[in-house]
Order: structure tokens, then C-alpha cells, then sequence
């Protein structure tokens, strides 16, 4: 990538806010951030989950039609997410940015979203869903999405851990 | 509270504390773990609480009580995962605060929960039909129990930095 997007990476982590996080002794600061991050993630996955259970055939009376209601919930738990991962990325945007792991987290995360998505499109959006067995595909689709999610938890747990100079061994 | 020192002491003593610390790979491991049974029960749970607060109206709730295995499944997890940090280094937990105000909660969920069954709420709420609106007393136990799991993750998301554990 070009010089002047490290040189924009390495402004934003410099800059008056990501150093207020990153450093301020405050709990409103890393540690709020970090909160707001893992309750997007429990709803974010945790109501995916549910949805996606139901098309693998738990609870299966339910119907499909009133379960649609609960994508805003996901929405909402992904745009926390989206909004505070922002956050933690600007505060360490340059290590980040060169880590494959966080490459990784953000593949997983795309596809969970799409197949998040894809079963609502195809099952909670289907008028004839709920007289018609589920389809492989739409169970596919769910079983991918629980998994997608549990892989993007594993690789973002692992970010904390992994830093850019254990993988790739130099620094900007 | 000495008997809680005592039994953290031999907590500490043990091979399984030691392995807990001595293998980098493992702590991590629980984490994710512990991570993943949250948004099982978190997900489970607020699934069934914000059905009863009205969202999705159409689903009955009785039907909603059939994923509540998974829910509990990700509370066993995190009950397992949990103690085996506790023996892993009990003393970053024992003395700290936001540690016992974070079990103080769980226990509260857990009263919560044990309310809701036995004063025959949750068979009321049951019976009703499937875009009936719950009564406000299982409402207010839905938002309870939605605060009180929003501030457990709250308070064990603060274990590093209200208290000083890793």
C-alpha cells in the first residue's frame, strides 16, 4: 500500500483522540470502548444464533415470519461494533493494518453478514417458509453463519494477543 | 471470610492451576470460550426477554422456551471456563471488588429467573396467545434480567481495570 495511507494510519493513531483512549487513565476511555465492543458482540451473535438455531431445526414451531423482527437487533449489535471497532482500530491502526489476522477477522465478519442476511432473504422474508420444510441451503446458510461469527470471536480474541511485530516482524 | 482464603490457597496449590498459567495457548483458549458461551446465553436470553418486552409479536413464548437449552448450555460454559480461571489465579479474583459485585449479579439473574418460575409468571406469560401483550410485572423481569447480563458483561469486561486481573 501506498506511503501516504501508512502516513494517514500512523496520523490517526497519533492523533489528540486515539491517544485519549489508548492512554487516558479513564474507565470511559479503553475500557468503555472495549465494553460497548463485546455487548455488540453478544447480541450481534447471540440473537444471530438464536434466528439461525431455529432454521437448524430448534424450536422449530416457531414462526419464521415474526423472527424477522429480531434482524434490527442484530443490526444494531453489528453497527456497535462497527462504531467501537473503529474506535480500537484508531488507536492502533498501523500494527492493525499489517496484522493478517485482523485481515482475517474482517473476512470472517463479511461473510457472516452476508449469510446473516442470505437466511433472512430466504427463510424469515419467505412467506411459504413456514408451510414448506427448511432447505439444505437455508440450513447450510445458518450453520455457516454460527460458525462464521465463533470464527471471527476466536481471530478477534486472538488480536488482542497477536501484535503486527510477532507476525511480520517489522515496523512503520 | 478466611475459609475462602483457605480453600483459594489450595486452589492455588494445585496442578491444575498450574497448568492453567504455565501453557500460554490455554488462558486465551478459556477466554474465547467464555466469550462464546456469553453470546449463547446473552443471545438466548435477550431473545426471550425482548420477546416478552414485545418484539417479534406473533412468536408464542412458549415456543420461544425451546432454544432455552442453548442458553444454559452457554452458561455451563461460562461456569466452567470461569472457575478454572479462578483456579488459575484466584487470588487476582478473591480480594477484588468488581469480582464480587460481578458473582453479586449472576446471583441476581439467577433469583430473577427463580421468581419468574415460581411465581407462576412465566406460566401465565406461557398461556397467552401468540400476539397477546405480556403483563408489565414480566416485563419488568425482562428488563431486569436484560440489565442485570449487559452488567455482568460490564463488570467482567472491567476485571482488568477496576480490579487487576489479566
Amino acid at each position: 500500500m501506498p506511503v501516504e495511507f501508512w502516513r494517514f494510519l500512523k496520523a490517526v493513531e497519533l492523533s489528540g483522540f486515539s491517544k485519549w483512549v489508548r492512554e487516558a487513565n479513564s474507565i470511559w476511555a479503553y475500557p468503555t470502548v472495549l465494553f460497548l465492543h463485546t455487548v455488540g458482540l453478544a447480541f450481534a451473535v447471540g440473537i444471530s444464533v438464536a434466528v439461525s438455531l431455529r432454521v437448524l431445526g430448534f424450536g422449530s414451531r416457531m414462526p419464521t415470519k415474526p423472527m424477522d423482527k429480531f434482524f434490527p437487533i442484530i443490526w444494531a449489535g453489528f453497527w456497535l461494533n462497527a462504531f467501537s471497532g473503529t474506535i480500537l482500530l484508531a488507536t492502533d491502526a498501523t500494527a492493525k493494518m499489517k496484522n493478517p489476522v485482523f485481515y482475517i477477522k474482517m473476512g470472517f465478519i463479511l461473510l457472516a453478514v452476508i449469510t446473516v442476511q442470505l437466511t433472512r432473504n430466504r427463510v424469515f422474508r419467505n412467506h411459504d417458509a413456514d408451510t414448506t420444510p427448511v432447505s439444505m441451503n437455508s440450513k447450510i446458510l445458518a450453520a455457516s453463519s454460527i460458525f462464521l461469527w465463533l470464527a471471527a470471536i476466536v481471530t478477534g480474541r486472538l488480536l488482542a494477543y497477536l501484535t503486527a511485530t510477532h507476525i511480520v516482524g517489522s515496523d512503520i | 471470610m478466611s475459609y475462602l482464603d483457605a480453600i483459594s490457597r489450595w486452589l492455588k496449590a494445585t496442578g491444575l492451576s498450574w497448568a492453567m498459567l504455565h501453557y500460554t495457548w490455554v488462558w486465551p483458549t478459556c477466554q474465547i470460550l467464555h466469550l462464546i458461551g456469553m453470546a449463547f446465553l446473552v443471545g438466548i436470553v435477550g431473545f426471550l426477554d425482548l420477546r416478552i418486552l414485545g418484539i417479534g409479536k406473533g412468536i408464542p413464548i412458549s415456543m420461544v422456551h425451546q432454544l432455552l437449552p442453548w442458553g444454559i448450555a452457554g452458561f455451563v460454559l461460562n461456569m466452567t471456563t470461569g472457575i478454572l480461571f479462578y483456579i488459575g489465579d484466584p487470588f487476582q479474583y478473591l480480594h477484588a471488588r468488581v469480582f464480587h459485585f460481578k458473582m453479586l449479579f449472576i446471583l441476581v439473574a439467577g433469583l430473577n429467573v427463580l421468581y419468574f418460575y415460581l411465581s407462576g409468571l412465566l406460566a401465565k406469560v406461557e398461556a397467552l396467545g401468540p400476539v397477546e401483550d405480556a403483563p408489565l410485572s414480566a416485563k419488568v423481569i425482562a428488563v431486569v434480567s436484560l440489565t442485570i447480563w449487559v452488567g455482568v458483561i460490564y463488570l467482567g469486561r472491567m476485571l482488568p481495570f477496576l480490579g487487576d486481573s489479566f
